[in-house]
């Protein structure tokens, strides 16, 4: 029946074929066109009319850049030495702090005792936004790599915690009725509900936690770095060059999109089962 | 306990049941008071009563999730402790496991028991088949109408080969429609599988469609027993058979509230 109903609607809208200016302007991809090529000319223009002085690079400056930096090496490295640099910082960085802080969640989430322990204390640093440890950070480790990782294993490691213990509260309580009745333990509430439950909920603490260790690591790069993205618009700003402070910026915003898109493609491995929602 | 004899078998058994929930710490609710039941071999017994009268309490308590304060329930002459695959439950709310498939979902109780994956998957193909839902065993529940979530939550405690079938308004939040369609097959699965069923319920009609008895639970905390009615009519039923409106007139004259 459905399908009857769909060729009807294919058969009435080839009847208005050919090309009318309502059509045009009601057509989404047209629409994602206009609204690109008016920010890049809007982009260009400032830039060319030189509204804020010199700081502003055209975008195929911006682009020229990339390009030449791509073909020499800058401050002793390439541009996928930095890239890997920063990529790398976020990686190590991200990887230690879910890996302890994702399990933590679920064990305060599951155990009242453990939650009575570590809540006090992550209660405590919850609210200190991780920038703030950029300082003492340098003081204790130094300006090394240690330094960098700390932030933003610090910066990641809240949203984490946060979404898996949330992921598991918020479980309905009548799931764990139906393991029960079926027959089932503990032991089969946690492995057969509690787990696969909390699995959207973690990864939206990996998505967010994700985002902000890039934060985290544009502010570590900005106070003292040797290389990675961060230093290329460090260097750009100390240099007057805005055609690599843009670049690097361009740069930082293409990984973190890449990472999330990584994230994503492997939540949808892993949770078929999620109704897909469109990503903002 | 006695098969020589021509006596329905006693099934359930609820003696005294008396429970009462203590709200923010310390306020006593009454939800259920001396409720004396008792449910046959195979019997299609319906509780019926508005929202908010404990008739879900007494079902929570008979599956073994809630515990009597006073009282003695047991199922085939032994007390019941605490919830067990002898008991099939059906949620008002579906409760599915939105991560597993429809087959995973109806094979759940096998799997919790160790039941081998081959012998658990043709049981649960058995059930999937009971409720009509072939062709949708490898779908996940979101991709599911709310009558087919419910076939499934229905397969999944058929599945388990429980002797007593818990029905908690299982067709709630269904529309008019649907609701009346899946009385039918409520019957029609009734019969091809024979179990002790106790349906609970707020639809007066859906009760007279079902019941061999119909328990009518007073429209206030505490749940008392109210009444209690033979419905003695072959099925499948006509809701406009006059035997049955007959019926209908009675019962809604014991009711204080319309339901």
């Amino acid at each position: 029946m459905s399908s009857s109903i769909a060729n009807e609607t294919v058969a009435a809208t080839s009847g208005q074929e050919g090309f009318s200016f309502y059509r045009l302007v009601t057509n989404i991809y047209f629409l994602y066109a206009v609204s690109l090529c008016t920010f890049f000319l809007l982009w260009d223009r400032v830039a060319a009319w030189q509204v804020f002085g010199d700081s502003l690079a055209r975008p195929h400056a911006v682009a020229g850049k990339l390009y030449d930096l791509s073909q020499v090496k800058f401050a002793g490295t390439n541009l996928a030495g930095h890239i890997w640099a920063s990529t790398r910082r976020v990686l190590v960085g991200f990887t230690l702090a879910s890996a302890i802080a994702v399990p933590l969640g679920l064990f305060m989430a599951l155990n009242k005792y453990v939650n009575a322990v570590v809540k006090p204390i992550f209660d405590l640093f919850k609210p200190m936004p991780p920038i703030a440890w950029v300082s003492i950070s340098i003081l204790w480790f130094g300006v090394g790599e240690f330094s960098k990782i700390f932030i933003i294993a610090i910066g990641t490691f809240v949203p984490c915690l946060l979404n898996s213990y949330n992921g598991i509260r918020l479980i309905e309580p009548e799931l764990y009725d139906v393991i029960r009745v079926l027959g089932g333990n503990r032991k089969d509430e946690i492995l057969q509900v509690s787990f696969p439950a909390s699995f959207p909920a973690i990864f939206a603490g990996l998505q967010i936690s994700l985002s902000i260790a890039w934060t985290c690591l544009l502010a570590a790069e900005l106070m003292n770095a040797r290389n990675g993205m961060g230093f290329l618009i460090k260097r750009g700003m100390d240099t007057h060059q805005p055609a690599l402070v843009l670049g690097g910026m361009v740069l930082i915003a293409l990984m973190a999109w890449l990472s999330s898109l990584l994230i994503s493609r492997i939540e949808s491995r892993l949770c078929p089962w999620k109704r897909s929602i469109d990503n903002l | 306990m006695n098969p020589s004899t021509d006596e329905p078998q006693l099934k359930i058994l609820c003696e005294d049941i008396n429970k009462t929930f203590i709200q923010k710490g310390h306020i006593e609710v009454p939800v259920i008071r001396d409720i004396n039941l008792q449910v046959a071999e195979n019997e299609f017994l319906v509780v019926l009563g508005p929202g908010q009268c404990g008739k879900s309490t007494l079902l929570r308590i008979i599956a073994g999730l809630e515990r009597p304060d006073t009282g003695y329930v047991a199922l085939d002459g032994f007390p019941i402790t605490g919830p067990g695959p002898d008991r099939g439950v059906v949620f008002q709310g579906y409760m599915l496991f939105a991560w597993r498939t429809v087959l995973g979902n109806v094979e759940m109780g096998l799997k919790l028991r160790g039941v081998p994956a081959r012998e658990r998957r043709s049981v649960a193909r058995h059930y999937i088949r009971l409720v009509g839902l072939e062709d949708f065993e490898n779908h996940y529940p979101h991709q599911l109408s709310g009558g087919m979530k419910q076939r499934v939550g229905i397969a999944r405690a058929y599945a388990n080969s429980p002797k007593v079938m818990l029905l908690d308004e299982p067709f709630g939040q269904l529309d008019a429609q649907t609701r009346m369609f899946m009385q039918h097959e409520t019957v029609r699965i009734w019969e091809q599988e024979k179990r002790t069923v106790i349906f609970v319920t707020n639809n007066i009609d859906e009760a007279l469609f079902l019941a061999d008895r119909i328990i009518l639970m007073e429209g206030k905390l505490p749940g008392r027993i109210k009444q209690e009615y033979v419905v003695n009519l072959p099925r499948p039923r006509d809701h406009e058979d006059p035997g049955l409106l007959k019926l209908r007139t009675t019962i809604a004259a014991a009711t204080e509230l319309v339901l």
